[in-house]
């Protein structure tokens, strides 16, 4: 029976609560950022000034050594040649001045380099200032002039001869903070989504939960089903809810039962014409019996949504701690290279990301049913275990060869995890909602990729690459913690009970010949994932290092990455599905990556690269919700032959080989093109993938609309 | 105060917690880093104008191992800048040649120095001691090969003092804002949810007066759950009237 009108608000109504509440949390904090930065200015212009004067003395200092120089081979004073170029030096070489100048004994400016400020040349000309170049013993003096800070030094050969000037830019410390900014705003964002992770954590899977048994109540009483259950209920404003809604019905279930008694009672006691007066009461017994359900309720194994929520707390944990590494796992790499004969040091610096998916890949289609055997939280354990051993031990590894142990152990880990979480899920979701499960899910993982490697970047940017790698053994170790409170008792649904099987070598081989297979995954599938691990978790983290960027810009970058996947992914999920032709969206979304790469033909800005990056972003999260809904749509046939989970399975396993594949490419092709040639060829092989896709899928069928729900 | 209203102002306290926390990290790492980096640069400029000399005396001829002033001005250099706690000059065997502390002549300076220079990309280098910061500069013949290494140590305590001092600044105006959240926060959460826990409160009174019949005694309405609180006692209605009819039956029954 449908629910009633008005009770399925409740999942809208708690987001709009928790929407209302990040709202004011967010301001809270974005007032709290608003104190410490100020604060931090006052601090930084206090003590960073004085620093900076120091160094334009220095510079100063030197400045006047190469002027004495001159002057001592008899240059006059006011004709020295190279002066101009030599401040324009200074200024290039030190940011944070921005003007110099050489006076003579009476303040006239002689040369001068750079922005000059206002009031510069009153000040020059000020008797204080001359009088501090005509005396001889004077070292150097400094004032704020407006907004700039200027350093005055005198100039003596066996008399005083005039004065440098140089003016440090009063804007230098705004700008220094600037950088601050960025990653504060950045902090801004992550906290955003820890509100609504931690919302749904500490608060939203109880309320959630809660409200969501409340809603099957009413389903279940309009149904006629009063049968009472036996669960213990918090003691929390729907714990005493539904308690009392509990003792309703066990009011009812008690006059119930007492009704039927002294029926029973007096039918068993009757005869003839007493008889015969208590059929209208039976009869009506039976019509109750017919329209309604009395007694004790069944245990449910599909509604188990409060254990469901729980999942999404460890997973995002353990997620983030892998997630943590991406901005910065390829320049940590690079401190560890070891000349390894044959390959070229591009190369081996995507090794470890390589191994990493490789091993993800063939580990996951068999690691399902070891979950299947040991249990899920067993299995989850164990595998988070591993990956903080993993996480540890890269941060203390030697050199390239113990560090390609120390991530295969982490991603043998994550393997475990992933696979073991998925099924936790699978297992306590029914036909009714296991999409909600899987959002749940992806929900989990999408927001530890929007948090990880923007605070990784930040974190290696300041405390290292070792040292970040052990916060993300930390943070693994915080999953683990989450994940040893999850229910001990494994749970079954009818599907998830079915083992699951890796695919055989027979399946594999025949789907690999499979044109209509093939075409969706050779063309489609693998391609986009080559791309998303090339370009982001090879090349964006080091080409951004190599133009003098840090890693906290190449986390940003992921960042932007992230939060398209976050923001476009629902949305092209649910058109794609409204519109029935999925196939549009996969071939928009390769030709959208495709081109990605190639804006980099037009400049190597970095606008240009966010422009890379962004499109990327676009095109993925156009494409990837279609994608595995096009094989259930078009691969009917193989199904059929083959079965759901070997199409699938091999499927999975191309797509993950195509994460493998990616750093492998794209470092033969910064080997032969160098970074900006590898952006542009794996787009390009993308863009060729997008079209003969596109060409290719117009002999697909469009689907009819039962069978596009898959 | 509700366990709802509770969890969520720990909500709001955690993540203001992570956010006033990174910030302040932010902002400490940041000041270190800058005044790292410019007293780092006041220094290398004083090893600049060395390597200016040293490169003077290779250009006419002179060979790196025999610049018999290079030690003079190695001390006076080093006298010039009170930062500066030596300054010495070693080959690629790490063995030192020249030294502002002649004692240092002829020993080997640490392994993370070499390390350090031979992997810099650029002519400049940087290590740190146990008491000392090191800023080097890689000295280059003609044909751009390193033939020897600038070493200044400069005093750490200096920068440290300095961050530290900056740090604690930092601490306190970050342990002020989140103060001033913590009070802030639950205030603003509490307007913010009242029509919620309002809307809780109204279901608990109500499922608590379900086999109520007059609408005094049902408890107040207008919340977001009328709808459904409704549906559940028309629910119970309807069954109490079944069995109103089935002890109705038994009773005429007798």
């Amino acid at each position: 029976m449908p629910p009633a009108e008005g009770v399925m608000l409740e999942k809208n109504y708690l987001w709009r609560v928790y929407w209302r509440l990040a709202g004011v949390i967010m301001l809270c904090v974005v007032l709290a950022l608003a104190v410490v930065s100020y604060f931090s200015h006052r601090v930084f212009e206090r003590e960073l000034v004085p620093e900076t004067e120091q160094k334009a003395a220095t510079v100063a200092s030197s400045v006047r050594a190469l002027l004495l120089k001159a002057t001592g081979y008899g240059v006059p004073f006011a004709s020295l040649y190279g002066v101009e170029q030599t401040f324009r030096e200074v200024i290039d070489e030190n940011p944070e001045f921005s003007f110099a100048a050489l006076t003579d004994t009476e303040g006239r400016v002689l040369f001068s380099r750079g922005d000059e400020p206002a009031g510069a040349r009153d000040y020059f000309r000020r008797p204080a200032v001359i009088a501090v170049g005509l005396d001889p013993s004077a070292s150097w003096r400094n004032e704020q002039v407006g907004k700039d800070y200027i350093v005055s030094l005198p100039i003596a050969t066996d008399k005083p001869v005039g004065m440098l000037h140089i003016v440090i830019d009063g804007q230098f410390v705004e700008n220094v903070l600037l950088e601050v900014m960025l990653d504060v705003l950045v902090v801004l964002v992550v906290s955003l989504f820890f509100t609504l992770e931690l919302l749904n954590f500490m608060a939203g899977a109880r309320l959630a939960s809660g409200l969501g048994e409340f809603q099957h109540q009413v389903d279940r009483m309009r149904g006629g089903d009063f049968t009472a259950t036996a669960r213990i209920r918090a003691n929390d404003e729907i714990g005493r809810m539904l308690r009392r809604i509990d003792a309703a019905i066990d009011h009812l279930n008690v006059r119930y039962e007492f009704l039927v008694g002294e029926l029973d009672e007096k039918m068993r006691s009757a005869a003839g014409a007493r008889r015969e007066a208590l059929k209208p009461a039976a009869g009506a017994l039976e019509g109750i019996k017919q329209r309604l359900r009395f007694g004790s309720a069944r245990k449910e194994s599909d509604g188990d949504e409060m254990n469901l929520n729980r999942i999404r707390a460890p997973l995002f944990a353990f997620i983030l701690a892998e997630e943590l590494t991406r901005s910065f796992l390829p320049n940590y790499v690079n401190q560890l290279l070891v000349v390894i004969p044959g390959l070229s040091p591009q190369v081996v610096i995507g090794l470890p990301i390589m191994l990493f998916m490789l091993i993800v890949a063939l580990g996951q289609p068999y690691l399902g049913s070891w979950s299947d055997r040991i249990g899920r939280r067993r299995a989850m354990l164990i595998g988070a275990s591993i990956a903080t051993v993993g996480f540890g031990a890269t941060s203390v590894a030697v050199n390239l060869y113990d560090l390609l142990l120390w991530r295969s152990l982490c991603a043998i880990g994550y393997a475990m995890v992933f696979v073991a979480a998925q099924g936790y899920v699978l297992d306590r979701t029914g036909q009714h909602n296991r999409a909600q499960g899987f959002a749940l899910f992806i929900g989990a993982i999408m927001v530890a990729t929007v948090c990880g490697p923007s605070i990784g970047g930040i974190l290696a940017d300041n405390i290292g690459y070792r040292l970040s790698f052990a916060v993300s053994a930390a943070v693994a170790v915080i999953s683990l913690i989450a994940i040893a409170r999850l229910p001990s008792g494994e749970v079954r649904t009818q599907v998830s009970a079915r083992p699951s099987r890796g695919p055989r070598m027979r399946e594999i081989t025949a789907l690999l010949f499979n044109a209509r297979f093939m075409t969706l995954t050779g063309l489609a599938a693998m391609p986009a994932k080559m791309i998303l691990t090339g370009v982001c978790f090879y090349l964006v983290p080091l080409y951004i290092v190599s133009i003098g960027n840090t890693s906290a810009m190449a986390g940003r970058m992921l960042m932007v990455y992230a939060v398209m996947m976050v923001l476009i992914v629902p949305l092209s999920a649910t058109l794609s599905d409204t519109s029935l032709r999925r196939d549009r969206y996969v071939s928009a979304g390769l030709i959208i990556s495709g081109l990605s790469g190639l804006l980099l033909l037009l400049s190597d800005s970095f606008l240009v690269l966010f422009g890379v990056v962004f499109l990327l972003g676009l095109g993925q999260a156009l494409s990837i919700a279609a994608q595995s809904a096009l094989v259930a749509e078009h691969c009917q046939e193989e199904i059929r032959i083959y079965g759901h989970d070997a199409v699938y399975g091999v499927y999975r396993l191309l797509e993950r080989l195509g994460n493998a594949l990616g750093p492998l490419l794209a470092s033969i092709l910064v080997v032969f093109w160098g970074y900006q040639g590898a952006f542009v060829a794996i787009s390009a092989v993308v863009l060729f993938c997008g079209l003969a896709f596109t060409v290719a899928s117009r002999g697909f069928d469009v689907p009819e609309a039962q069978g596009a729900k898959t | 105060m509700g366990t709802i209203r509770v969890r969520f102002i720990l909500v709001a306290l955690v993540v203001s917690l992570f956010a006033v926390g990174m910030s302040a990290f932010l902002n400490y790492f940041k000041y270190k880093s800058t005044i790292g980096s410019i007293v780092k640069s006041r220094v290398l400029l004083v090893g600049r104008g060395i390597e200016n000399s040293v490169q003077a005396s290779l250009q006419v001829g002179m060979q790196f191992t025999e610049i018999g002033t290079l030690s003079q001005l190695l001390q006076r250099e080093q006298s010039s800048d009170r930062l500066i706690r030596g300054i010495d000059v070693f080959d690629s065997a790490g063995q030192v040649i020249y030294s502002s502390d002649r004692a240092r002549v002829g020993q080997k300076v640490p392994e993370t120095w070499l390390r350090a220079a031979e992997r810099a990309k650029k002519t400049e280098w940087s290590a740190e001691a146990t008491e000392d910061y090191v800023a080097g500069i890689s000295v280059r013949n003609a044909f751009n090969l390193a033939v020897g290494f600038l070493a200044l140590r400069y005093a750490r305590e200096e920068v440290d003092r300095a961050a530290a001092s900056a740090g604690r600044e930092i601490l306190a105006a970050s342990l002020t804002a989140f103060a001033g959240v913590a009070v802030l926060a639950p205030l603003a959460l509490i307007i913010v949810i009242r029509r919620f826990e309002r809307d809780l409160r109204t279901l608990e009174v109500a499922a608590g007066h379900l086999e109520d019949k007059s609408p005094a005694q049902q408890g107040p309405r207008g919340s977001a759950f009328d709808s459904a609180i409704g549906s559940l006692r028309t629910s119970l209605d309807e069954a109490n009237k079944s069995l109103d009819d089935l002890r109705a039956k038994l009773d005429a029954a007798g």
